[in-house]
Parts: structure tokens; C-alpha cells; sequence
């Protein structure tokens, strides 16, 4: 089943200023999903799209297999879960009491224990009864990954989810985002960053200026755009060398001379260069 | 729907007590008390004017026994000059002429009326008694509807605002966006709680610096504060979603504050006309609170039929706003 169906999306904010393009994609049930464009490119206004804030498009998009114009009822926005590029909190509620607030508009049997979720999300305990406002930016994008994930999202809009975190929260995150996948649910994933994409999503959009110009796995799209070219480092009569090679010819194994091979690296471009290729920017 | 609502409004409370607004209108209630207790209504407790009668040829024949005659012109010029608040009569010629020390135009009508109706007591000039207030509970029911007026056009007002910019600022607006719920229902929600705290208010308004006398009119009082409440909190919803920030709300305040209560007390307080008066709402608004508290209630359908019109038109504008503000960036 397709969660997410998307056919010619247009959107415009004013009489010349036309953000998306006729975008076609969609999102398979269970799939991790990858937005990916520089500022500006047009993946807020998808995402505000997607989730009902941005009404007004054109073309035809569907979510649950239903159209999105006629499925923007309080069951639609029960089934979703969205966290902001920004921690979007009540300053001076804690973390406990935003999560019950925001907590209290969805039916009780869908509903995660509070606790336990900010548990999962290593929340410091001493901080549960403080106010948002005396947490750091780590924190906040904790409790409001939490508040994204209480409701036990079907489908669940993620923009920048590692932002403000430090590698070890990063990695936590992935984590839970992989979770997630394996209960079932379906991620569709706004980010700058790279190594994000590459390790989470099974396919991945490079967007700009309003059109999507790739979209594949992230390994085909690093396979089709590799040189095929290996880079063998060796040791031949004491001295340390390096050759570059074409891929094919190591069938017949090393094809020079050497006592012993120091290391073998693959010349595959990174996601980034990928995507720099195929649009001309950098992500940032 | 009712959860939701409840949800709301227990957050809006939380948002309202942490931002000191509540204690905000508790020291405006203590302020306006003692200041109406302790200071107007013993200031408004002033003595008649005194009125000099100049009748050399004794033509004024059923004078009051509280006007002074004088002997010469001389001596009522004297008598204004050392008493500047009071009124000359000159009856020397064939129609009596006031005197003030100094006066104008306009706003001292009321001290030559009078000064005219002691002439002939029992004449045309003589003053109506209007209701059965003493002068001190008139002046009570006056200055109470007065503060509570602009109690709920500026603090009711910024109130909102106080909060709503909190709420912008913290961007937890836009999350709304995507919660299962009525996105009305956070509008309704926050004006319904401005809504219960101005009627607290008005009820101990008037417990306080009426006393158990205007119980009678309270019913009366908290449908037109009801009314100016509904008004003022979405205006300062609606406000506060079209402006960036307090800054550009407090000169939007300036002018609305200057729109609404500036000609109104003029002219519903002193003797200033302006004739077009009659096309300012808030006028009606604020006569419609007078009349209240004065045991006179609004009765004409009009004025209601234009002020649920009004409250409608608000409502919808206000929702409006409210989603264009869910879908801005970050």
C-alpha cells in the first residue's frame, strides 16, 4: 500500500512566486522516506502540504489512500505525528506537562506512557518537573521528538531530527527512528544532513527549485554516479606507492607488482557529492 | 470536542497565572476600590455653587432661600472674585444676565442652569430628579461603570496580547496546527477565559464600589460587559496575529485605546456634542454599560442584532488570521 501518493503537486505563494513545480513521488507503508534540498528548494512547503497546514495545491496528493483535500479530519491528524525543524514548547511548562497537554487531544488507548518515552529518549530525569525554558537545545529537540511520537504515529513527518544534538544523541535517534520503521511506521524525513539519509532511508528525493531531479535508494544513486575507480595503497621493495584503477580490472586480481597491500579504497561518491551533481548546490 | 476544550483552557489558565495577569486585574480591582472609596466619591463631595443676585429693583419675587443678594455691581464682581466657582445674577435690566469669574462656553451650561432655577423654584428652569440615587451613589454607579470601561478596553485588551505573543513567540501556535482538534476551538478557548475573568470582575466591580444596591443592575452590567469583553479580546486576538511583535501592538493599542475612549468619554461625560457620535460603536457600547448601571437596560434589538453582528465578523476574521499564522515558517 501507498502512504503517501503524490501526482503534479503544485503550489504557489503568490501571482510569481510558484515554490513547487509538478512534483510525482510517493511513499510505500513502512518505508523511511528522504526529502533532500538546499534552503528554499521547496521541502517545508511539501511537508506543509503533506500535513495539512498548507491548503491550496495543485495536482493530486494522497495519504492512507484517501485524497488529502477531503481526509484533513481530527482521524487524519490522529494518525500523524510531526516534529518541526524547531522544538516548538511551552517555555514555561516542563517537559511532562507539555507532553501531557499536547498529549490530552488524542483518544487515551493510542497514547504512550510520558515517562517512559522521555526514558527512551535518555531525557535527564532531574529536568522531568523543570521549565522547557531552562533546557538546552538537546533537550528541547528530546521533548519534542517525544511529543512527535506519543501518539503512536501511523506516518510520521520529520524535519531535522538530529539538529542540536550531539553525536551520541544523533545516533539515539537514529536509533528510535529505526524502531519505529521495524514497528511499522512509515517516515518521511526533511534533512540537510547527509549522513542521516545515507543510514536511514531506504530512497531518498533531491529537490530544487521547486522539481525533484533524482530519486532512487541512496546506494543506486551512489552507484550510478561512481567513477568506478579503486585506489590500492602497497608496499613494493620498501617503498610506499598508490595506483588508481578501473573497478573491472580487479577480476584478475592486482594487476601490478607489490609486497603487500597497505589498504583498498572505493572512489564512490559521498550522498553530497550526488546530490551536488544533480543540482549544481550544496545542501547548505 | 469538550476535552479538548478543557485541555485549552486549563493551558490558557497556566499561560495567564505564569504571566502575572490575573494578579494584573486583582491590583487594578484593589486600585479602583480604594481609589473610588477612599478618594472620588469624598473629591466629588464638593458644595453647591453659590449664586449673588443683583435686584435693585426687587423684580426677582420667588427667589430660593440659597441665593446671596448684593447691594451693587460692585459688590458682585467682589463676591466673584473671591469666590471664582460661583455664579452672578444681574437683574438690573429686563431679563437677568449670568456672571461667572470665568467660564466656558460649552461645559459650564450646567452651574447657569442651575443658577437660573433658583430664580423661580418652582419654574420652567427647575431640574428634574431623575431616579432615586443620592448624589453619592450616583457618582459611585458613574466612575465604577467609567473604570470598568476602560478596565476592559486597555487591560482586557493587552491581556490577550500578553499571551498570545508569548505563544507566537514560542512557536507552539503552529503545533496546533496539526493536533487533532477544532482549530477554532483554540480561539474560543481564550476568549472565553478573558470572557469569565472581565464578568469576575465587573460582579466585584460593582460588590465593592456599588455595594448590595447594585445587585439589581448586575444581571444588566454583565451583559454589556459581556459584550465589550467579546469585542476588545478578539480585536487584541486579531491584532496580535497581524503584527510581528508588542512593539507594533502597543501603537495599534495607542490608536484603538484614542478611537475607542477618548470621544466616548467626552461625549457620554461632559456637555462636548459631536454630532457623529451616534456612528461610533463603542459610544453605544459605553451608553449600553451606563444605562446597565443606572437600572435603565439596553432594550432596542438593533443594538444587539449590530453587536452579535460585530462579535460574528470578529470571530471569523480572527480565524482567519489565526490559520495564516499556523502556516507560517519557523
Amino acid at each position: 500500500m501507498k502512504m503517501i501518493e503524490v501526482k503534479n503537486l503544485t503550489f504557489s505563494y503568490g501571482k510569481d512566486k510558484q515554490a513547487l513545480h509538478g512534483l510525482n513521488f510517493s511513499v510505500a507503508d513502512g518505508e523511511i522516506f528522504g526529502f533532500l534540498g538546499p534552503n528554499g528548494s521547496g521541502k517545508s512547503t511539501t511537508q506543509k502540504i503533506l500535513t495539512g497546514i498548507l491548503k491550496g495545491h495543485g495536482g493530486e496528493v494522497s495519504l492512507f489512500g484517501k485524497d488529502l483535500r477531503t481526509v484533513q479530519t481530527q482521524e487524519f491528524f490522529q494518525q500523524i505525528g510531526v516534529l518541526f525543524e524547531f522544538p516548538y514548547l511551552y517555555a514555561n511548562l516542563s517537559a511532562v506537562d507539555n507532553l501531557n497537554y499536547f498529549a490530552s487531544f488524542y483518544p487515551k488507548e493510542q497514547l504512550r506512557d510520558v515517562k517512559e518515552l522521555l526514558e527512551e529518549l535518555e531525557f535527564k530525569k532531574d529536568f522531568l518537573n523543570k521549565p522547557v525554558s531552562s533546557y538546552s537545545k538537546g533537550m528541547r529537540q528530546r521533548v519534542s521528538m517525544a511529543r512527535a511520537l506519543i501518539s503512536n504515529p501511523k506516518l510520521l513527518f520529520l524535519d531535522e531530527p538530529t539538529s542540536g544534538l550531539d553525536p551520541a544523541g544523533a545516533v539515539l535517534f537514529r536509533k528510535i527512528i529505526e524502531e519505529e520503521r521495524q514497528k511499522g511506521t512509515t517516515v518521511f524525513l526533511t534533512t540537510h544532513n547527509m549522513l542521516d539519509a545515507d543510514l536511514l532511508c531506504d530512497r531518498v528525493a533531491f529537490i530544487t527549485n521547486g522539481n525533484i531531479v533524482a530519486l532512487d535508494t541512496p546506494q543506486n544513486l551512489k552507484e550510478k554516479n561512481s567513477n568506478h575507480r579503486i585506489v590500492v595503497s602497497y608496499l613494493y621493495q620498501g617503498k610506499r606507492k598508490e595506483q588508481t584503477i578501473e573497478a573491472p580490472e580487479l577480476k584478475a586480481g592486482i594487476p601490478f607488482a607489490y609486497d603487500e597491500i597497505i589498504s583498498i579504497h572505493s572512489q564512490e561518491p559521498t550522498l553530497e557529492d550526488v546530490f551536488i551533481q544533480y543540482t549544481g548546490r550544496g545542501l547548505s | 470536542m469538550w476535552k479538548s476544550l478543557c485541555s485549552l483552557f486549563k493551558k490558557d489558565c497556566r499561560m495567564m497565572m505564569s504571566g502575572k495577569f490575573f494578579l494584573v486585574a486583582l491590583g487594578s480591582l484593589v486600585l479602583y476600590t480604594l481609589f473610588i472609596n477612599f478618594g472620588y466619591v469624598k473629591f466629588m463631595d464638593a458644595q453647591l455653587y453659590n449664586v449673588y443676585l443683583y435686584d435693585p429693583a426687587g423684580m426677582q419675587t420667588e427667589v430660593s432661600s440659597l441665593v446671596r443678594p448684593v447691594s451693587s455691581l460692585e459688590e458682585l464682581n467682589n463676591a466673584l472674585a473671591s469666590d471664582t466657582n460661583g455664579v452672578g445674577i444681574d437683574a438690573s435690566g429686563k431679563t437677568p444676565h449670568v456672571l461667572f469669574y470665568a467660564a466656558t462656553e460649552k461645559a459650564d451650561r450646567h452651574r447657569t442652569d442651575y443658577a437660573l432655577s433658583l430664580l423661580s423654584p418652582d419654574g420652567n428652569d427647575t431640574a428634574k430628579t431623575v431616579g432615586s440615587n443620592s448624589p453619592e451613589m450616583k457618582q459611585r454607579r458613574e466612575i465604577t461603570c467609567e473604570l470598568l470601561f476602560i478596565e476592559i478596553v486597555a487591560v482586557g485588551f493587552l491581556g490577550i496580547a500578553s499571551v498570545l505573543f508569548k505563544e507566537k513567540q514560542m512557536g507552539v501556535i503552529r503545533v496546533h496546527a496539526i493536533m487533532p482538534l477544532h482549530k477554532s476551538l483554540f480561539v474560543c478557548s481564550k476568549i472565553m477565559l478573558f470572557l469569565i475573568t472581565d464578568l469576575v470582575f465587573a460582579a466585584l466591580m460593582v460588590l465593592f464600589n456599588v455595594g448590595l444596591d447594585g445587585m439589581s443592575v448586575l444581571p444588566a452590567v454583565l451583559v454589556q460587559t459581556a459584550i465589550l469583553s467579546l469585542i476588545m479580546a478578539l480585536a487584541g486576538f486579531g491584532c496580535t496575529m497581524l503584527l510581528r511583535d508588542f512593539k507594533q501592538f502597543s501603537l495599534a493599542y495607542l490608536v484603538i485605546a484614542l478611537f475607542a475612549a477618548t470621544p466616548v468619554f467626552l461625549a457620554a461625560n461632559t456637555s462636548v456634542k459631536m454630532a457623529w457620535i451616534d456612528y461610533h460603536p463603542f459610544y453605544h457600547v459605553y451608553m449600553g454599560l451606563k444605562n446597565a448601571f443606572f437600572g435603565v437596560p439596553t432594550t432596542n434589538p438593533v443594538y444587539y442584532a449590530g453587536a452579535i453582528g460585530a462579535i460574528i465578523l470578529l470571530f471569523l476574521l480572527v480565524e482567519a488570521a489565526f490559520r495564516k499564522e499556523m502556516g507560517k515558517e519557523g
